[in-house]
């Protein structure tokens, strides 16, 4: 369990929140216009890196508001918290911070306990 | 020989006298004593039965390592695999062995040792394949009669507690290296948490002899002044009796205090608090583990680890036995050499693994100025004896096997640094070839490991690694320490896993796990059977698996896999560490969180009402809800239900709907808001008017209902189902802040503002009429969906003309401090109309029989409003809902969709069960091979009081052309199907007569 500085509220336990999945899918503005397929997109399709992943979260047991953040799914560390009406980081911001919990390759599983 | 008391040195037992039971005779020991030691001190040995193969196991060791002597302790509501090491006696406690039937020397089930053939690794995949019934029926109920520990304990009332800490530093083990550390932290501007497992700090400074003095003073007197220091400063402070048995990220830790030591349960006093402890930095001086050495009959009651001996003498003044015998392969023996000879316990002999000329002088010379038998190069062949070790057969330099008899041998085959709590916090270990095991090599989270928990296994430099390691500390003290030292120089370990067999029976087994009874030959058995990676072995063979994961011996389950695949140990690998590190009490992790405080139960302001009025009454959520209300102690369910139908039918019911999820929408933008959330359209809506509402998920399918009352553009009240109200607000919120932000609206729950009435039947207009006297209730001034505030006594209370019943009908909204009074008021008003209450049970029928849609049980998340002929409710000429565009997806725009119908049984007598499947064949096979065609299935199904037969609901592949069809339906206990014929769903009042009057 870790920690998240909710923009608002300062550090809390992460069961005060809730996930919501990535970030940045933007409900398309006119649903009639688009195909299926790309309405299908938005609503099934989402990435589920192993590494840097942009995603949302809710305050859920707090003061309910939704923000951004940059979280190494492999690590659980959070990069960084902004809120929604920020500019996105840049990618790059955070490529040297990049790491696995075990020093195993970015991609894939593995669980390695001893260092060669 | 026996035990004896070391009246010389030692200070952690006191000399009162503690009485306890064990198997039903009563024993004495000490204040302070485990009851291993007390036990020890009794010359009792021969302490439970082995899992699998009943095999008498004894005290292996000293502490929370300990496989074999685990006990059940009566007294504490039958807490079984309780560590005899770990536990404390007092007065009064009532223990039983485990695992033995009928008594712990004469056992039955050690029958299974020699059935060992069939229990070899692997056993539980390979032997109980067939045939088929086998395993349920024979093989099950044997193994669980004789395999396994301890019994379940008796039901209680968890009284552990959490506790919660937020620090800058945690130092976990009071050893000498946790001492050093927290002395360096002293009066610094970090809040630390020093956590011990034991009841005392000191570690080595109690268990051994190794350090005569420190800085001058004698053991005991520099850990009182130390321990003085620490808790007179204001930033330490220090947990005892507390194990920290998880590190999570992000340097959370958690940890198991036992709050009644030494004490018998009280029905008043927390047995065990939970800490959970977030930390800035971790410090790890948790220490070290002694491993065994495997070799014939290693299990025998009187094999005990060497350090644990010695553990005995000087925490608990216990010698165990005074006159055993040493088998080691290091130097860390040396010490306990020292103490016996101290003690006048001249050990029968000593035999050392290493040969002459690797033994350090100090070593050898101590041996023969004390005339000990010694035998280097040379190892313990095996054990003999029943139930208790009687001689050791020793194999010499030479290969000659000599034969000594004794009680008791003490083993030591290296140490290994505790890295359990290293690994789980994901940092990497790295073996170490001199010291011949794995030590904490990179951390991943702010983590310090100290001392031998590091693989600094020298004393000496004990000093000077701590000072480096914490100098980045602000304000920590350089510290100097001068420790007096009574042991070799280095552990100078040789490597030995196992000892060759000389002869093979039945009983001759050398254990690598003796809680799980795995055998090294179980070891070579699953390799040779192709699981050489070390996690599938683990698996295979059950190695390592028990409650005390192999602490004594994973290591050299490695070592000697190795062997036998002929690569490096750290090639090899170890299995991943796990959370707990020591088992955890259930109750520890409930705490407080049982019975009525596990789930909290949700009232209406009317319950006490329901209570006195005999309501049934029916989970919904959290929520407690009346089913239905009997009438006498002999009315039935079904007659209940029928009887409310029926009266409500007639005259008039009132249902609590106080439940029903409840959300205030506000703001500039509320209108455009709503229309974005909900399937309807609101903009030609009038004000206080009411409308039945879908919400969709994006996906197109139903999620929630409910009735949407419009006071303004700007301010909306919506219903949700009980179930769905957090999820609705939640949604609502999330689209507000995330997709349109620039919308200016804001959301709450109002839920719990107001307590709801449903009241209904054709007498409801009359009773409205006599309890609010001052309101026009004619279907003029007051027709259908719409709503007003009216005044009551000080308050307001809303009144909306809804049903769900198909009766006319009206909901009241009215302050819940003002809800029980009101409700009286509408019964004593209603009483000579006819008035009853009725629950949800009653209201589910009656909503049936009109044809009404429950979401969640008509609805299963792959249903549309088109599914459910729902297409009025769908605002077409909105450009956007949530949903909308799904519902022009080909899949949700297609014909044979599941649509909701109506179904009806041919013979009038016959009954549909819900959930069974439509099929278009009169007869089911009994023995179904092939899959079966089944249309669709039934989601609603109730006898109907009104039309007197089963009317039903089912979603049928593309049912609406399928009206007066004749179709079979399932039944949960034949082969039979019911003949019935699909029909509208709506069976009542299809023109709303009713409703509308
Ligand atoms: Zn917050």
């Amino acid at each position: 369990m870790f920690l998240i500085n909710c923009p608002y509220c300062g550090e809390r336990d992460q069961s005060e929140f809730s996930n919501g999945g990535e970030a940045h899918v933007k409900r398309p503005e006119n649903p009639d216009s688009i195909s299926d397929k790309e309405w299908a997109e938005y609503v099934f399709v989402r990435s589920n890196p192993k590494g840097i992943f942009y995603e949302r979260w809710v305050h859920s047991h707090g003061c309910r508001k939704w923000f951004n953040a940059v979280r190494n799914t492999s690590t659980d560390e959070i990069l960084k918290i902004y809120k929604l009406d920020e500019k996105p980081p840049s990618l790059d911001e955070f490529k040297h911070t990049l790491q696995t919990p075990s020093g195993e390759p970015e991609l894939g599983s593995g669980n390695f306990t001893v260092k060669k | 020989m026996s035990a004896i008391n070391n009246t010389k040195s030692f200070h952690l037992i006191s000399s009162q006298k503690i009485s306890f039971t064990f198997d039903g005779k009563k024993y004495t020991g000490f204040k302070g004593d485990t009851v291993a030691s007390a036990l020890l001190r009794n010359n009792i040995k021969l302490i439970g039965r082995s899992f699998k193969y009943h095999r008498p196991r004894g005290i292996y060791t000293c502490g929370i390592e300990e496989p074999n002597a685990l006990i059940q302790i009566l007294s504490e509501h039958s807490e079984p695999n309780t560590r005899a090491t770990v536990k404390r006696i007092y007065e009064g406690m009532v223990i039983v062995s485990q695992n033995r039937w009928p008594s712990l020397k004469m056992d039955i089930g050690s029958i299974n040792n020699l059935l060992s053939p069939i229990f070899s690794a692997g056993f539980y995949y390979k032997t109980f394949m067939g045939p088929k019934g086998f395993w349920k029926k024979v093989y099950e109920p044997i193994i669980r009669r004789t395999a396994g520990l301890g019994k379940p304990p008796k039901d209680f009332r968890s009284k552990s507690v959490h506790h919660y800490h937020n620090v800058d530093i945690v130092i976990v083990g009071g050893g000498l290296n946790g001492l050093i550390a927290a002395k360096k932290l002293i009066n610094t501007d970090y809040d630390v948490l020093l956590i011990e497992q034991d009841s005392f700090l000191g570690g080595v400074l109690n268990n051994s002899k190794k350090i005569k003095d420190i800085d001058g003073q004698e053991n005991v007197e520099w850990l009182k002044n130390t321990e003085d220091l620490i808790r007179k400063s204001k930033n330490i402070k220090i947990l005892k009796d507390t194990l920290v048995t998880t590190y999570n990220f992000k340097d959370h830790l958690i940890a198991i205090e036992d709050k009644a030591v030494e004490s018998a349960p009280t029905s008043y006093k927390s047995e065990l608090a939970l800490h959970k402890i977030r930390t800035k930095h971790t410090i790890l001086a948790n220490g070290h583990i002694e491993r065994f050495i495997s070799f014939r009959n290693n299990d025998l009651p009187g094999v005990m680890l060497a350090s644990s001996f010695e553990k005995y003498i000087h925490r608990y003044g216990v010698v165990p036995d005074s006159n055993p015998i040493i088998f080691t392969n290091n130097s860390s023996t040396f010490s306990l050499l020292k103490s016996l000879v101290d003690l006048g316990c001249k050990p029968l002999a000593y035999i050392d693994y290493r040969n002459n000329s690797s033994i350090e002088k100090n070593i050898l010379d101590f041996l023969k100025n004390n005339n000990i038998q010694t035998y280097t190069s040379s190892e313990i062949e095996g054990c003999d004896g029943t139930n208790i070790l009687k001689e050791v057969s020793i194999r010499d330099d030479k290969k000659n096997i000599i034969k000594i008899k004794t009680s008791m041998l003490c083993v030591s085959g290296g140490i290994n640094p505790d890295v359990h709590l290293f690994t789980q916090s994901k940092g990497l270990i790295k073996w170490d070839s001199k010291y011949l095991t794995f030590k904490p090599d990179k951390p991943f989270q702010n983590t310090i490991t100290l001392g031998s928990a590091s693989g600094n296994f020298n004393y000496q430099s004990l000093n000077e690694e701590v000072n480096d390691k914490l100098s980045f500390l602000k304000g920590a003290k350089e510290i100097k320490i001068k420790l007096n030292l009574n042991t070799a120089d280095d552990l100078n370990i040789r490597e030995i896993w196992e000892t060759k067999h000389e002869k093979e029976t039945l009983w001759s087994k050398s254990f690598i796990d003796l809680q799980n009874d795995v055998t090294t030959k179980d070891l070579s058995q699953a390799v040779s059977e192709g699981f050489d990676r070390i996690e599938h072995l683990k698996r295979f063979t059950t190695n390592s698996m028990g409650t005390d994961q192999g602490k004594i011996s994973s290591i050299n389950s490695l070592g000697i896999v190795s062997k036998i695949l002929n690569k490096n140990i750290s090639d090899v690998g170890t299995t991943i560490y796990r959370p707990p590190y020591s088992p955890l009490s259930f109750s520890a992790i409930a705490g407080r969180n049982t019975y009525e405080f596990y789930d909290p139960k949700r009232k209406t302001a009317i319950h006490s009402w329901h209570i006195k009025n005999n309501a049934v009454f029916e989970d919904v959520g959290q929520w407690k809800r009346p089913w239905y209300f009997k009438l006498n102690q002999s009315e039935t369910m079904h007659q209940a239900v029928q009887r409310e139908s029926r009266q409500l039918r007639e005259t008039a019911g009132i249902l609590d709907g106080s439940t029903l999820g409840k959300i205030e929408v506000k703001g500039k933008d509320a209108l455009e808001f709503m229309n974005l959330m909900y399937t309807n359209a609101f903009t030609k809506m009038k004000p206080m008017t009411s409308r039945y509402v879908l919400m969709l998920g994006e996906d197109g399918m139903v999620k929630d209902d409910g009735i949407v009352s419009k006071i303004n553009d700007q301010h909306f009240i919506a219903t949700t189902t009980t179930g769905g109200a957090p999820k609705v607000l939640g949604d609502m919120e999330e689209y507000a802040q995330t997709e349109w932000p620039h919308l200016k609206v804001y959301m709450n729950s109002i839920t719990e503002q107001f307590s709801t009435f449903n009241i209904s039947g054709p007498k409801s207009r009359a009773i409205m009429r006599k309890v609010f006297s001052e309101v026009d209730f004619s279907n003029e001034k007051f027709p259908f969906m719409t709503f007003n505030t009216f005044n009551y006594l000080d308050t307001k209370v809303r009144i909306m003309r809804a049903s769900f019943t198909g009766e006319l009908g009206y909901e009241i909204y009215v302050p819940p401090k003002y809800a029980l009074e009101l409700w009286e008021k509408i019964f004593r008003n209603g009483k000579n109309l006819g008035l009853i209450p009725y629950g949800t049970e009653t209201m589910h029928l009656l909503r049936a029989e009109k044809g009404y849609v429950v979401v969640g049980q008509d609805t299963d998340g792959t249903v549309t409003p088109v599914d459910l002929n729902l297409n009025w409710m769908i605002g077409k000429k909105k450009k956007d809902f949530i949903g909308k565009r799904s519902l022009s997806r080909s899949d949700t725009s297609k014909k044979n969709r599941k649509q909701l119908v109506g179904i009806i049984p041919i013979d009038k007598n016959k009954n549909i069960e819900e959930g069974q499947h439509i099929v278009e064949i009169k007869s089911l096979p009994s023995n179904i091979k092939e899959p079966i065609e089944y249309l669709g299935h039934i989601t609603s199904s109730y006898h109907s009081p009104a039309l007197k037969h089963c009317i039903a609901m089912a979603l049928v592949k593309g049912g609406n052309q399928l009206m007066g069809k004749k179709i079979f339906v399932s039944k949960s206990n034949s082969s039979e199907t019911v003949e019935s014929e699909i029909v509208n769903p709506v069976f009542l009042d299809p023109n709303n007569r009713r409703l509308l009057s």
